[in-house]
């Protein structure tokens, strides 16, 4: 029987990647993205991808669109937006939807997914967040903090739902891996710096490995991002004199 | 036109996966199994063929994503003259080209348009493969037996820019002979020596592997890629 993918953010990047690699295993996938030319350019020639324009910021459409999806084995969940800006200076509008794109687009398709996979015993939650969530640098404060928010809503969710037949994972790739943020060209010139990040088909192959060994939450896809997660744990202050030195303006 | 989609050549693959294995196997009876094409094998050492055995993961490419699985001889271009010796045997694999004699995929699209374009020998096939796992492996399936599977362990890595950047592939199909020039850009590649594990099962083509050796055979080399791009230009008959 064919299994079907709920993978949104499928328009570029992890998420265009995520549903192209799932329809080449011969999954039906729902992709979803507010994007359209992107989700075309996604399915091209792939009959079993089923493009869906959606904003995971509103509930009623994420429900609407999982609902027509049907029972859903596994949920790529990598649709996310990162504008950079000064903690004080970012327009609070602009700071409002951070929140409603990345936390609460989160809690939507949870909702709409998560109590089905539960009913059915069974199921693959994937929620990407950012390493921004546990290493906040200057310029992120809306999506790191928002991040953060998916990191606390997903472990508690992971501790909520242990032992019922549904991974939840957590992936946390460096910013330069995508989705997001990743400095305009205008604000590398201004003195932004992105780490090198892992290739986005290794973050995915670092997804796989994690759901093939049951019970795990976070994924920290490459080298870079698990020295970045230790180095917070073990030598907070030299990270943060590290990324304050590695962001300033120059 | 393909499933009323226009396809223009060359057709490029913009994302793929592959991980492959390399057997020698004897050139007499591998010989036998590509005769219907019309071409010659070729015998890097005396009386040994080289088969090839591939499981590929294609993400983002014209033919869209699907899994595809191949089995494939080193030929001799066809009209070049046997090489004698043994450094006429090592000038000669400077032009050798990849016949395919087997490339089950599972996907309906990709399958069309390999036949029709090219002549591939492309039939669909249920294709598991893991290319994330310490091991990749793959497998072919059809109504749930097992044809083939092919496990694969990754070796040292080469540095990018290494290995054949334009070959050849052979194609047969009913009867017609073509030549396929393809272009290939990997990055992320490992190889080794061994290091493949093949599984027949009760396919045909199973068959044909099984009188050659390969369910017992230590692989010459293993490779892995983690990208590769691939261009494909338009087929070319030729007659042997």
């Amino acid at each position: 029987m064919r299994r079907t993918a709920l993978v949104t953010g499928a328009a570029s990047g992890l998420g265009a990647l995520a549903a192209q690699r799932l329809a080449a295993a011969a999954w039906d996938v729902v992709a979803v993205d507010v994007d359209e030319p992107g989700l075309a350019r996604t399915a091209l020639r792939s009959p079993n991808i089923h493009v869906r324009a959606c904003d995971v910021a509103d509930s009623g459409a994420v429900a609407a669109v999982a609902a027509e999806a049907g029972p859903v084995h596994r949920v790529v969940h990598a649709a996310g937006i990162g504008p950079l800006g000064p903690g004080l200076a970012q327009p609070l509008p602009e700071v409002e939807r951070v929140v409603r794109v990345d936390y609460l687009g989160t809690v939507h398709v949870v909702r709409a997914t998560l109590p089905g996979m539960l009913e059915r015993g069974r199921g693959e939650l994937v929620l990407f967040s950012s390493l921004g969530a546990w290493v906040p640098s200057p310029r992120s404060s809306a999506h790191s903090a928002a991040k953060a928010a998916v990191n606390a809503y997903a472990e508690s969710l992971w501790m909520e739902h242990r032992g019922e037949g549904v991974e939840i994972r957590c992936v946390c790739p460096s910013p330069a891996d995508g989705p997001l943020p990743r400095p305009s060209s205008e604000q590398r010139a201004a003195g932004d710096s992105a780490p090198a990040g892992t290739p986005p088909g290794a973050v995915l192959d670092a997804v796989e490995r994690s759901l093939a060994r049951a019970g795990e939450l976070y994924v920290v896809p490459g080298p870079l991002a698990q020295a970045t997660v230790l180095a917070k744990r073990y030598a907070p202050g030299l990270l943060r004199a590290f990324l304050s030195r590695a962001t300033a303006p120059r | 036109m393909i499933q009323g989609e226009k396809v223009t050549l060359p057709v490029r693959i913009r994302d793929a996966a592959v991980a492959s294995a390399m057997f020698a196997v004897p050139a007499a009876a591998a010989q036998a199994v590509i005769a219907y094409s019309g071409l010659e094998i070729a015998e890097p050492r005396r009386g040994r063929a080289v088969c090839s055995l591939a499981f590929v993961r294609y993400a983002d490419g014209d033919l869209g994503p699907y899994h595809e699985f191949a089995v494939a001889f080193l030929v001799r271009p066809p009209g070049a003259p046997p090489p004698s010796g043994p450094l006429g045997r090592l000038r000669g694999l400077a032009g050798v080209g990849a016949f395919i004699h087997w490339l089950p995929v599972n996907q309906p699209f990709t399958l069309e348009a390999g036949r029709t374009i090219w002549g591939f020998p492309k039939e669909l096939a249920d294709i598991p493969l893991d290319l994330s796992g310490r091991v990749r492996r793959c497998a072919v399936r059809f109504d749930g037996r097992t044809a083939i599977e092919l496990a694969v362990r990754p070796g040292a890595p080469l540095p990018n820019g290494a290995g054949a950047p334009r070959l050849d592939a052979y194609s047969c199909m009913d009867g017609v002979t073509r030549r396929t020039p393809w272009e290939v850009r990997p990055s992320g590649v490992r190889m080794r020596l061994g290091g493949a594990a093949v599984r027949l099962g009760d396919h045909p083509v199973a068959e044909e592997l099984r009188g050659l050796g390969l369910d017992r055979a230590r692989a010459l080399s293993t490779a892995t890629v983690g990208h590769l791009a691939m261009t494909f230009e338009g087929a070319a008959e030729v007659r042997p």
